[in-house]
């Protein structure tokens, strides 16, 4: 697929890119529906740095709440307490959930751990982070939160500008893992998740490359989550919460297909319709939540991508 | 004082953990839904009380409810996972145990939001040697160390006991020798089930059981397995009793929120310094 030609793709981005570009016009700019939007465009963005991290190189973070929400209490803390400008805390926030999560990686890559063992050593890391943030109520009041609105980031404050920001980092983001599975580490990366001793047999560095794929994932995640920290006006635990950004990430990287390019997408899609539609039954959704992820995963293993080639018979990227 | 609370919680845990490592080491299945089931024996309990049902009674029946729940479980959708081996079914094993834990919580949440299992013993408690204990947490350790000390003698002492622990040391080799793989399964997961319906019980005797309870006893299962070492059934008892009594300490001197951090801390630390458990060496 390397050598193919990318037209597909670059069509797939020029669709993808339209749509949603016109998509406020469609709703005449309802608050309400553009609100959600722009959080399908941030979540849309989380699934494609779990897409890198989990689809690729088969490193199941079940952290990705956690390491937003890292980067995001980081640059809010620092802004609020030292009073340093956003632009200069939500760098240093997402380099943080950068390392933690290569750190991860390292660590896991070192010690052969299997994916059961990432799996849960990044699902404690969530309680842990989780703990953390209500026991330092000092500085993060907890469960109450912190307000992010009027901390000199302006750029949130009309609903239009957000909902572009939003689209502008998922369009970049999607641009970049083009380019990032046609360059070497692409290579690399399919090579890994075809075979991982296969692929250290062939002279590919895997600790390098898996913690790379760590990296990359954990700074995009770092970047949606901080931003979408601040145009929320409000951050709390519960925003980055397991049940809120795991699961729905794992349903919706799931449903749209793993290691594809338009897999986050569709499912990002699918799944805020879902979530609109099962939202008025309060408790109950993450019950429907819970049966979509065994049904999904017990029959539609593949993803959207996957069936839709199938039956267009079309290269869909 | 703070010890034999400490040992009174431990052995809920190691009953908790047992059955998590049972099931891992035999089915390679991590339940995510453990502690769920756990919530159910201990709602339904709960439930039927307020139904008008004796306390005895009810908890009987809270158990027994956890017990069939486990069965329709395993035969229902664990059977897929069975067809594929090694990483892709601890893999396939712990996404669809984790719907299932979302499953409940969601249907527990959403139906009985308020219930709370809280047994309470009319005896309040006896003094022995100038030392006050609850009598409901005598009551929950004498019943714990029971189903432990059953357990064990069934693992150690039984054909079928020998037969399991065949499995946990080579699937295919136990098969080989004749040994009924599917049937087996059913009775450690029902059995893992039962135990974790009892520990919702004993949980009601001395603290106060919540359906929102359920990740929670998920994860502490999985610390002690974790530190007892993955399969290793000694070790899994000698952990959860140990962490009891560090949890009794820390979350006396410093605080219930560095408690559960310390509790994770450790389960991290050790899969990353000694993936075999920290008293794996043990058995």
């Amino acid at each position: 697929m390397i050598r193919g030609t990318s037209w597909p793709n670059y069509i797939a981005l020029l669709i993808v890119g339209t749509v949603l570009a016109l998509f406020p016009f469609s709703i005449w700019g309802s608050a309400y529906y553009l609100r959600l939007a722009t959080i399908m465009l941030a979540y849309m963005s989380y699934v494609m740095a779990f897409n890198i991290i989990f689809g690729h190189t088969g490193q199941l973070f079940l952290c990705t709440g956690a390491l937003a929400a890292s980067s995001a209490y980081l640059s809010v803390v620092m802004t609020r307490e030292l009073g340093v400008p956003p632009w200069v805390t939500i760098p240093l926030g997402v380099l943080c959930a950068g390392v933690i999560g290569a750190l991860f990686s390292y660590v896991s890559v070192r010690r052969g751990l299997g994916v059961i063992f990432v799996g849960m050593v990044t699902l404690v890391f969530t309680f842990v982070f989780y703990n953390l943030i209500l026991g330092l109520r000092g500085l993060t009041h907890g469960e109450d939160g912190l307000v992010t609105r009027s901390l000199g980031l302006g750029i949130f404050e009309n609903r239009w500008s957000s909902y572009y920001i939003f689209l502008v980092i998922l369009l970049l983001s999607l641009l970049f893992y083009h380019f990032l599975m046609r360059s070497r580490i692409g290579l690399a990366f399919r090579a890994l998740r075809d075979d991982e001793l296969t692929a250290e047999l062939a002279g590919i560095d895997v600790t390098r490359y898996k913690v790379l794929a760590a990296f990359i994932g954990s700074v995009l995640l770092g970047i949606v989550g901080s931003l979408y920290g601040y145009y929320n006006g409000f951050i709390n635990p519960d925003v980055f919460s397991f049940v809120r950004v795991d699961v729905v990430v794992l349903v919706m990287l799931l449903f749209g297909g793993m290691a594809t390019l338009l897999g986050p997408i569709l499912g990002g899609a699918v799944f805020t319709a879902v979530h609109e539609v099962v939202r008025p039954l309060g408790a109950l959704s993450l019950l429907v939540y819970g049966v979509l992820l065994v049904v999904l995963f017990l029959t539609f293993r593949e993803g959207l991508v996957m069936a839709l080639r199938k039956v267009a018979k079309l290269h869909i990227p | 004082m703070l010890l034999i609370d400490g040992v009174i919680y431990g052995l809920q845990l190691s009953l908790l953990a047992l059955g998590f490592t049972l099931i891992f080491g035999l089915g390679g299945v991590l339940n995510l839904a453990h502690g769920q089931l756990a919530v159910i024996g201990g709602i339904s309990a709960a439930v039927l009380i307020g139904q008008g049902v004796t306390p005895p009674l009810a908890s009987l029946l809270g158990i027994l409810v956890a017990g069939v729940f486990g069965l329709l479980v395993e035969r229902s959708l664990l059977l897929p996972t069975y067809r594929y081996k090694g990483e892709a079914r601890v893999l396939f094993g712990l996404l669809l145990t984790l719907g299932l834990a979302l499953v409940i919580d969601g249907y527990v949440k959403y139906r009985f939001p308020f219930e709370a299992l809280a047994l309470r013993v009319p005896i309040p408690a006896i003094t022995v040697f100038s030392i006050t204990i609850r009598t409901s947490g005598i009551i929950a350790a004498l019943v714990a160390s029971l189903a432990l000390l059953s357990l064990l003698l069934f693992l150690r002492g039984t054909t079928l006991g020998k037969a399991i622990r065949c499995i946990i040391q080579n699937e295919v080799g136990a098969e080989l020798c004749g040994i009924d793989l599917t049937k087996i399964r059913i009775i450690i997961f029902v059995l893992g089930a039962l135990m974790a319906g009892l520990v919702g019980i004993t949980f009601g005797l001395f603290a106060s059981l919540r359906p929102h309870m359920g990740f929670e006893l998920t994860i502490f299962a999985f610390v002690v397995t974790i530190v007892g070492g993955v399969r290793s059934i000694n070790g899994t008892i000698a952990a959860g009793i140990l962490l009891g009594v560090v949890h009794a300490f820390s979350s006396f001197y410093i605080g219930a929120y560095l408690t559960f951090i310390i509790f994770l801390a450790t389960a991290a630390l050790t899969i990353v310094v000694r993936p075999s458990g920290l008293l794996g060496y043990w058995t």
